[in-house]
């Protein structure tokens, strides 16, 4: 993995002219922002809009066609498959819309498999990520056996266990009833609060109102 | 965590796994059942085929006869297990009180295994020194109207021996005109004692043996005249060659079977776990991996599949023994590595496209549903 180097040391996220094609198709077109460090910014705009070909870049699932990304001042442009892999596993957080929980695996195993992929299990401390989002009664149940909001409270700890400095929410409420959309927006608030770096994903401008700043993207293009 | 996932992975996956589990398992039965056969079968066929009588005859090479002790000589210098029978024939003409008769001499205690296809009637000799009973060819019998139970007289220089007919028989060939007698009994009444005409043998022809075993002693005694008969020992060559190749085209072809069918059900696991794959890749897993965890839970199915088919071939082994040869089937302990290196090939080669499809695998659009 390069060298970490802080051209700017406030940024937690640089993108300069950052492009996405697939084919003629630009999917992503010329995006320049940066997010700063313990910044809570939305990602939004209407399907096909690019939100989602984004946020691939910057969770290092996607690679940019053209343009720089430096993510926690690494440069992540250049990344190949493994330095990707690599930078997901220590630097990003995941949160998924659909949960998508190893269906077979309890909620503290589900939390313990993101330890694993990153370094060693610890179950004191996966206990204490399913404890601070509510789950302590929960902890040996399988995903069918917990409600919509659980399971999303199990990804998002899950997300949080390697205690990842960015953490990427997409559409985190898009699957939940109102009572628990609130509950995730809140723990969402509450990591803000301790200064965590967050990226949501929403087309709901409800939701992109909890955030500080939102990003609005256009026909892949970044709109004022 | 390794632990965890593979556990609850096979255990969630009952008919998946079975298909992968029974697949394999009846591979490794029947290959292992097949092997051990294969290495049974030339000396349970060359048992077979001891029913069809004496293969090796030794002969003298010059003259009309050979020492008796020749006999001896051969059946000591032969490997231990490979003479299963013999005896030493002395043929004269004598004279009965009703017409000149054919005599043979022989060891009756050998006669049942050298020439097992004889039909008799009234009942067979069973000791060497019998010298009051005869044995008579049907065509010979009939010749003199004797009946099983009758009498027939030797006479020579004015002695006579009487003889009672214990058997009469019908063999096909040359013997139905022959009277058999005792050999000391032949060799006293042809006045050549000490002596046979030749001596026939039944050996068990183990991948070739008795041809080897000839070919050194023609080398060794130059006198002798030693010789397979090929009637019996070359088929039985080519019979067990046959056999042993088409049980070869069996077991590949289970093989082949095998795999295809652990390769078809671990395609749709590896289908069916897409999701789980790409949200391992997302979390940082590496391709490796994921690899070496279905690669883990496969070689778990192969060796308990291969150990329950290893016991399940044992028991086909014995079935087919039993069934074609009514002998049992030897245990032979490196059966085991060769079934079990086998089928953890198959299991390997069968999931050689399916874990390379993981490597495809891409998270993002796989999460996104697309």
């Amino acid at each position: 993995m390069p060298e970490e180097t802080r051209e700017n040391p406030v940024a937690a996220i640089e993108a300069r002219h950052l492009s996405r094609r697939f084919g003629s198709v630009a999917a992503l077109d010329d995006a320049s922002f940066a997010i700063a460090r313990g910044e809570f910014v939305a990602l939004m705009g209407a399907s096909g809009s690019g939100k989602t070909t984004l946020m691939n870049l910057l969770t290092c699932l996607d690679t940019p066609s053209s343009g720089e990304l430096r993510l926690n001042g690494v440069d992540a442009a250049g990344f190949d498959e493994e330095a990707r892999r690599e930078f997901r596993a220590r630097h990003i957080g995941l949160v998924f819309q659909q949960f998508h929980l190893i269906p077979y695996l309890s909620a503290l195993e589900n939390v313990m498999l993101a330890q694993h992929y990153h370094s060693v299990t610890d179950e004191a401390s996966a206990r204490r990520a399913l404890e601070d989002v509510g789950l302590a009664h929960r902890l040996d149940h399988l995903p069918s056996e917990l409600s919509g909001g659980e399971q999303q409270r199990v990804c998002i700890a899950r997300a949080l266990v390697n205690e990842p400095p960015l953490l990427f929410a997409d559409e985190p409420t898009g699957n939940l009833d109102a009572e628990n959309e609130a509950r995730v927006l809140d723990i969402l608030r509450r990591l803000h609060g301790e200064g965590r770096t967050i990226v949501m994903v929403t087309h709901n401008p409800a939701l992109g109102a909890y955030a500080q700043r939102i990003i609005r993207l256009q026909h892949g293009r970044i709109v004022p | 965590m390794t632990g965890i996932l593979l556990l609850r992975a096979l255990s969630v996956r009952n008919q998946r796994v079975w298909v992968v589990f029974l697949a394999l398992m009846v591979g490794a039965a029947i290959v292992n059942a097949l092997i051990s056969v294969y290495f049974d079968i030339d000396i349970k066929m060359s048992r077979e085929l001891r029913t069809f009588g004496a293969n090796v005859y030794l002969g003298p090479a010059h003259g009309h006869s050979l020492p008796e002790a020749d006999f001896d000589r051969l059946a000591a210098a032969a490997p231990p297990g490979l003479v299963a029978a013999g005896s030493p024939y002395l043929y004269g003409t004598a004279r009965s009180e009703l017409e000149n008769v054919a005599l043979a001499g022989v060891r009756f205690s050998a006669l049942r295994a050298l020439v097992p296809y004889w039909q008799v009637e009234g009942a067979w000799i069973g000791v060497d020194f019998d010298d009051r009973n005869a044995m008579i060819g049907r065509t010979l019998a009939a010749r003199l109207n004797l009946a099983v139970g009758d009498s027939l007289s030797l006479i020579r220089d004015g002695r006579k021996k009487t003889l009672r007919i214990k058997g009469i028989i019908d063999a096909g060939d040359a013997s139905d005109s022959l009277l058999f007698v005792g050999l000391e009994l032949a060799q006293d009444w042809l006045d050549k004692p000490g002596t046979m005409s030749h001596a026939l043998f039944s050996m068990m022809n183990r991948a070739g043996e008795v041809e080897r075993f000839a070919d050194e002693l023609r080398a060794a005694h130059p006198d002798w005249a030693v010789r397979p008969i090929r009637k019996v020992s070359a088929n039985e060559g080519d019979v067990l060659v046959k056999i042993q190749g088409l049980m070869g085209l069996v077991s590949i072809v289970i093989l082949l079977l095998s795999t295809l069918c652990v390769n078809t059900s671990l395609t749709a696991i590896v289908s069916e776990r897409q999701r789980e794959f790409a949200l391992q890749k997302a979390l940082g897993a590496a391709n490796g991996t994921i690899i070496r965890q279905v690669l883990l839970e496969t070689l778990a199915i192969s060796l308990a599949a291969t150990v329950v088919g290893c016991l399940a071939g044992f028991v086909l082994a014995q079935v087919l023994g039993q069934t074609v040869f009514s002998a049992s089937i030897g245990l032979r302990a490196w059966v085991l590595p060769i079934t079990f290196a086998l089928s953890l090939s198959v299991a390997l080669a069968a999931a050689a496209l399916p874990l390379r499809r993981i490597m495809y695998i891409q998270p993002a659009s796989v999460l996104k549903g697309e």
